[in-house]
């Protein structure tokens, strides 16, 4: 398979890391497409025999990073929080488990959730994911139960500021003002 | 073994193994353990569980596609295992060929060259000649080259890093560091012998300042330091009453500073400068 063929057959799995990682499904797709052409521009710099999807997870989470810090200045509040922009998703499990599941996801730091998504969800090893992020084996195991006994005491706790009762006394997102 | 210990106060095991257990990257010897572990220990053998709770959750929410039907989608499946709604291919952009950016690149240069060399010429009258071309403002190098002069003439004890019985020394040193072959030039006919030196952080990498010293005390310091940008002007910066004489000289910045008077501190900085290989017949 041309290598070109083979960066495009990881796209779909790219996607849903992306989605995964940025809960926005617009950010994502370009986070999608700009790896694929970094990834394809660049493709003397990958190593035959090496693992091509980890390599790809890498430039995608570069450009995640570099791209975070340009918008970290917006304020994300509840309103246009991605677990208000995803729409529920559907299958075996319940939808509002889900839902909870979501909005604990976006309360991880960047770290914690980068790292869950990539064993959890894409199941790469913790070497390859170890490559993946730059970090040793024992960074991402630490990194990683940290992520998952966090997202465990969300969810726990997770009813009291979700469903109705968050809605009734949700505070109020924060504004910019400008001084006059 | 510890029975009253397990019963009463039951060691939990490390998080990390816990963890990895979940995700089988355990070896089978540890694993082992793991599942002896779990099944006395109720409360880890709990968190296991809602831990591999979380990670299917966590494939089921993020459209991970299901175990039986991933074995049937590798390959170049695009867009099957995805919402059916969304549209299954990206459009790459054809990266612009480098001779393209290149040239791009290269026409703004000119532009702006062009842009520059038009309004040079105003650009003291706009700013009401605050601000006279490059020369106006003395390159960072000589204000650097002020300030350990201010901190370190003063000092009466430590004055410098290496003294003058060690010049040799001093000399290799400075010269491994700053990546050139350095010299100390001899001020003795204007009554100054060498002090020392010492090595100082400069603008883009070490930079080195000689100390002089007449019988009455009175200090001059060189300073020498890489410099990207090359000229060969030779020019004046005032603080108070200490003046530096500073010019570029071989991509070399090169900074006499003293408390003396403008014409002598000249003329030691034209013996200076021909003495380390410079040109000052151009200045005068």
């Amino acid at each position: 398979m041309s290598f070109e063929a083979e960066v495009i057959s990881w796209l779909p799995q790219l996607r849903r890391y992306a989605r995964a990682l940025t809960g926005d499904r617009a950010w994502a797709d370009d986070l999608v497409q700009d790896t694929a052409e970094r990834a394809l521009a660049r493709w003397s710099a990958f190593r035959p025999n090496s693992n091509l999807r980890a390599w790809l997870l890498t430039i995608l989470r570069h450009l995640y990073i570099d791209q975070l810090r340009g918008r970290r200045e917006i304020a994300v509040d509840d309103e246009s929080a991605p677990w208000r922009n995803l729409e529920a998703p559907h299958g075996e499990v319940d939808g509002l488990v889900l839902r909870d599941l979501q909005r604990a996801l976006y309360c991880l730091p960047v770290e914690q959730r980068e790292v869950l998504l990539l064993v959890c969800v894409e199941e790469l090893s913790y070497q390859e994911t170890s490559k993946a992020l730059g970090v040793p084996i024992g960074t991402v195991m630490s990194r990683l139960s940290r992520a998952r006994e966090h997202m465990r005491v969300l969810m726990t706790e997770g009813p009291l500021e979700g469903g109705a009762v968050g809605l009734a006394r949700k505070v109020p997102p924060l504004k910019v003002v400008r001084n006059p | 073994m510890n029975n009253d210990h397990d019963s009463s106060l039951p060691e939990e095991p490390d998080l990390r193994a816990l963890s990895a257990f979940v995700d089988g990257e355990l070896p089978a010897g540890e694993r082992a353990a793991i599942e002896a572990q779990l099944a006395q220990q109720p409360q880890a053998a709990a968190r296991v569980a809602a831990w591999r709770a979380q990670k299917a959750a966590l494939q089921a929410l993020c459209g991970a596609p299901q175990r039986s039907e991933r074995s049937e989608s590798v390959g170049p499946s695009v867009g099957q295992s995805d919402a059916d709604d969304e549209p299954a291919f990206i459009v790459v952009r054809r990266p612009t060929p480098w001779w393209q950016r290149v040239g791009l690149a290269a026409c703004w240069l000119a532009a702006g060259a062009g842009i520059a060399l038009a309004l040079g010429p105003l650009a003291p009258r706009l700013t009401g000649g605050a601000w006279n071309g490059l020369g106006g403002q003395p390159p960072s190098f000589a204000e650097r080259a002020d300030i350990p002069y201010a901190v370190y003439t003063p000092e009466r004890r430590h004055p410098v890093e290496v003294a003058a019985n060690e010049e040799e020394h001093l000399i290799n040193w400075l010269s491994k560091r700053l990546n050139r072959p350095l010299s100390v030039p001899s001020l003795q006919e204007y009554g100054y012998s060498l002090v020392g030196g010492r090595l100082l952080p400069g603008e883009a990498g070490p930079a080195a300042q000689f100390m002089y010293e007449n019988t009455s005390g009175a200090r001059l310091t060189l300073y020498i330091t890489g410099i990207a940008r090359d000229e060969t002007a030779f020019r004046l910066f005032r603080d108070g009453n200490r003046r530096t004489f500073y010019w570029v000289s071989d991509r070399m910045g090169y900074a006499l500073s003293g408390p003396i008077s403008e014409d002598k501190l000249r003329s030691i900085a034209i013996e200076v400068c021909s003495a380390l290989g410079g040109k000052p017949e151009a200045w005068q």
